[in-house]
């Protein structure tokens, strides 16, 4: 194979070295902040003393992951298109809440050890593939957990305090459903495409094997219902459909879900208040642009006054919206590195996403294949969520810029996913 | 080997997902780029105004270097003027928007030129902390004495270089205090008498006998009469469609040629001559002198309301030739008409900033001086000069006589809707440096010779 080839004949110093110049974006991003805070007589508080160890620290990290990447053979090219995101969320956090750059790098250390520790022990992690049931029945429970324990954050009931962490168990509980999604469905893909009614142009299939499916849709809907969390609720959604069409090609289940969606949608509407709020401001936000619609009129703005060019990094006004360094830093990027800024971003995401599925397309089993494609849809798609929210392309969801917004769960769950796709391409060349 | 099937659904998948991004870029390079001045601007967007908040406004100072407006070393915008500079400065509030070079030069005030503004971060390199001053042309002496000769009043005063085109005074009564205009705004609002109105260039008035050096200018030019004919007043004309003109407060001229009747200020005569001439060559000469058009940027003058020239009847003919039926005009553009005759029939572009100056005191612009029209021939220019400068010897205007200095001018008293007649002057005066020319009208002041002269001759002496 070609990109094989490559990994053998070009030492490292030219392949490796080279793709973490991305950490480049973060070293030169904190240089102007420094520079600008010593022009200005008033040095910003990212710069407090226990920056510079942990900043070496995930340089290190960063330099003897991609050096292990190399030499283990696994694929190249996404962890320096993670670096890339992962420096530029930490400039703009730097930017717009220098005290939370130290708290960030220390989850980036966190994250990349986990990243490690994913990779050596993929052996026994790919063993959960075996256990659907178990993996369906655990998932079901962490996401119920903020259910009953839940703390309400920004508006959301999805939180659990742990002592000094909060957690967002949703964040986990995505990668668990993408193993029970690509565990059942490879297991069952045959009876699933097997129709067994006709109902005028639709082939419905056994209701037993359907069930666990209606259960997930259902899970998602509650999510949204009780625990006000539209974004995670709509990726589990638009996961569990991409999944069953991708393992039986039927469009039957995409109708369904959609039937159900809507029908879900039009009940939510009419029967909770903050359902009808959120779609109310997606339809016309300049009804309330001072109240409820605030978030996403400030964001608007911030995208026009950015334009093409960007009021340049350091000279925006992005603090004029509420959150803006977790789930609205796409509008800050907007702003100040303007268009040009925002599609790169946006590009990386589907450059990300389009070498997880070329590497799928080499996997062997079917349930590698599909928790190979599984996970790069799920980080484009995350994604596309949250960039649709804030530039009122679909109404607001809260969920974070995977690997660009401030959040401990969001950025270890994001690496974790990363170590799933990075080991599943290395793993047809052991059995190959 | 895992199944092509599979395979093949994940790429549709995967191509559902990219058409779905593609989408949202679309609609992303929607609101950056089509979208995005209207958002930019969008009253509620508070980025403006923070930026101008960081950036240290650059001061409004006159040609001879007394400040209009600075900001405060604590914070805040300052006056020292108040009213009588207010519609030379005008304001630049948050919520009421702008007025003025405040407004309309407020990119330089800010430290940016028009140019870098959609140069994205390159900008940044190019604006400095501390905006420009702008120098205006503004001669603190004559806006001085217009301002004290019409508060208590309303009215306008305009006064220009005639060879250059620089506005030296421009008043207008009652005025707003800009440092109070955001506390007053809807009080100023609210009053009748309008003081948010600059009626020097957006006040629009019959007028009157003013407008009669323009009529005689085009009658010598028509050939419809010549210097030496003479005229007889018999104190009113009777016209064709049953109405008469008269004269004002019922005298009667007798024998007079031309000079003496513009000096007299003779409606009988203009009358006449209005009727000789005929509705289109009169609106030719409204025409060459520029009086259907506007001018933009920081003067901001509104055009004349000009009857339909060619099809005037007999009454409106008349009357138009004395400064009255349906023609409106501003005094800017009576001081521009005044400046032709002064000028050798040229009329220069007027200007109020004459050098944009950066903080460390490099010159980012400089205005050169500019001619907007060719008005009239210099032969017809300088004989109306003459016959205005009789106007002030020995006319109705001798109340802007000053001795020692070559004055012209023509009185004005407009009948109008709103009460007792606007009181106009408009002339010019050969100081020892430069020549001068200007317009005043005082609102329902009553006869120009008493009202508007006195205030001409009060600026020419501040200024000599």
């Amino acid at each position: 194979m070609e990109e094989t080839i490559l990994r053998e004949k070009i030492p490292f110093g030219r392949v490796g070295g080279i793709f973490v110049m991305p950490l480049g974006i973060l070293l030169a991003g904190l240089g102007v902040l420094y520079l600008k805070g010593y022009a200005a007589g008033e040095m910003s508080k990212a710069f407090e003393p226990a920056l510079v160890p942990y900043l070496l620290a995930c340089l290190a990290e960063a330099f003897i992951l991609q050096f292990l990447l190399w030499k283990k053979k696994y694929d190249c090219t996404i962890f320096p298109l993670v670096l890339v995101l992962v420096s530029v969320g930490l400039v703009e956090i730097a930017r717009l809440k220098p005290e939370l750059l130290v708290p960030q790098l220390r989850w980036l250390c966190v994250a990349q050890i986990i990243l490690m520790l994913v990779l050596r022990f993929w052996k026994y992690i790919r063993e959960m593939l075996l256990y659907p049931y178990l993996l369906g029945l655990t998932c079901v429970f962490v996401l119920g957990l903020p259910m009953i324990f839940g703390t309400e954050i920004g508006g959301s009931r999805n939180w659990l305090i742990l002592g000094p962490f909060s957690v967002q168990p949703s964040e986990f509980g995505k990668i668990l459903i993408l193993f029970f999604l690509a565990a059942y469905l490879s297991d069952h893909r045959h009876v699933l495409s097997l129709p067994s009614k006709r109902l005028g142009p639709l082939a419905l299939p056994p209701l037993r094997f359907i069930a666990p499916l209606v259960c997930i849709w259902g899970a998602a809907v509650l999510m949204f219902v009780v625990e006000r969390d539209l974004g995670s609720a709509l990726l589990f959604f638009g996961m569990a459909v991409l999944m069953t069409y991708m393992a039986t090609g039927s469009k039957t289940y995409v109708f369904l879900a959609m039937l159900f969606i809507g029908l879900a949608a039009g009940i939510s509407y009419m029967a909770f208040g903050h359902v009808r709020v959120r779609f109310d401001i997606w339809l016309d936000p300049w009804q309330d642009p001072d109240g409820m619609a605030y978030q996403v009129v400030q964001s608007l703005f911030s995208f026009g006054t950015g334009g093409i060019w960007g009021a340049g990094f350091g000279f925006g006004h992005p603090g004029f919206i509420p959150e803006v360094h977790t789930d609205f830093i796409y509008a800050a990027i907007a702003e100040e590195w303007g268009l040009m800024g925002t599609l790169s971003v946006l590009f990386c995401y589907v450059l990300l996403s389009f070498r997880g599925i070329s590497l799928a397309l080499q996997c062997e089993q079917e349930k590698e294949l599909l928790l190979a494609a599984g996970c790069s849809m799920l980080l484009l798609l995350q994604a596309f969520v949250i960039i649709a929210g804030v530039t009122k392309f679909l109404p607001l969801t809260g969920i974070t810029l995977p690997y660009v917004s401030y959040g401990g769960s969001s950025l270890v769950s994001g690496f974790i996913e990363l170590g799933l796709l990075l080991s599943l391409s290395r793993g047809r060349q052991e059995h190959g | 080997m895992a199944d092509w099937k599979l395979k093949r659904n994940m790429l549709k998948a995967m191509c559902l997902l990219l058409a779905l991004c593609g989408v949202l870029a679309l609609h992303i390079v929607y609101i950056s780029v089509f979208k995005a001045d209207e958002l930019a601007e969008n009253p509620l967007n508070q980025r403006t105004a923070a930026m101008q908040k960081e950036v240290l406004r650059g001061r409004i100072i006159t040609a001879d270097g007394k400040v209009l407006a600075e900001n405060l070393p604590e914070g805040g915008r300052r006056y020292p003027w108040g009213e009588a500079a207010a519609s030379v400065t005008g304001y630049n509030g948050e919520n009421i928007g702008g007025a003025g070079l405040e407004a309309h030069r407020n990119m330089e005030l800010m430290g940016m030129s028009r140019d870098f503004s959609r140069l994205g971060p390159v900008a940044q390199l190019l604006q400095a902390d501390k905006g420009n001053d702008l120098v205006t042309t503004i001669d603190s002496r004559a806006q001085e004495a217009a301002y004290e000769a019409l508060s208590g009043s309303r009215g306008a005063a305009v006064v220009l270089d005639a060879q250059t085109g620089a506005i030296l005074a421009m008043v207008s009564t009652p005025a707003y205090d800009p440092n109070f205009v955001e506390s007053d705004w809807q009080h100023l609002r609210d009053r009748e008498d309008s003081p948010l109105l600059n009626r020097a260039v957006q006040g629009l008035y019959p007028p009157g006998s003013t407008i009669k050096p323009l009529v005689a200018a085009a009658a010598l030019g028509e050939n419809v009469t010549d210097e030496k004919e003479v005229f007889d007043c018999s104190g009113r004309l009777e016209l064709a469609d049953g109405s008469s003109i008269g004269e004002y407060q019922g005298e009667v001229h007798g024998q007079i040629d031309l000079k003496e009747a513009l000096a007299e200020s003779c409606n009988v005569t203009f009358g006449a001559l209005g009727l000789r001439l005929g509705g289109r060559k009169l609106g030719k000469y409204f025409e060459d002198l520029g009086f259907q058009q506007e001018i933009g940027g920081e003067i901001l003058m509104e055009g004349s309301h000009l009857p339909k020239f060619d099809s005037l009847g007999q009454g409106d003919l008349a009357q138009t030739a004395i400064g009255q039926s349906s023609l409106l005009v501003t005094p800017m553009h009576m001081a521009l008409m005044a400046s032709a005759f002064a000028n050798d029939g040229n009329i220069m572009k007027p200007y109020l900033v004459q050098k944009v100056v950066s903080s460390k005191g490099i010159a980012m612009e400089n205005t050169r001086p500019e001619k907007w029209r060719s008005a009239l021939e210099p032969f017809l220019a300088a004989i109306i000069d003459n016959y205005m400068e009789q106007v002030v010897q020995g006319g109705t205007g001798t109340a802007a006589a000053v001795r020692g200095i070559r004055v012209t001018g023509k009185t004005g008293t407009a009948e109008n809707a709103s009460g007792e007649d606007h009181a106009w002057f408009i002339g010019s005066a050969q100081l020892p440096s430069r020549k001068i020319a200007f317009a005043i009208i005082v609102e329902n002041g009553g006869s120009g010779g008493r009202a508007a002269a006195p205030i001409a001759r009060q600026i020419i002496e501040s200024m000599n």
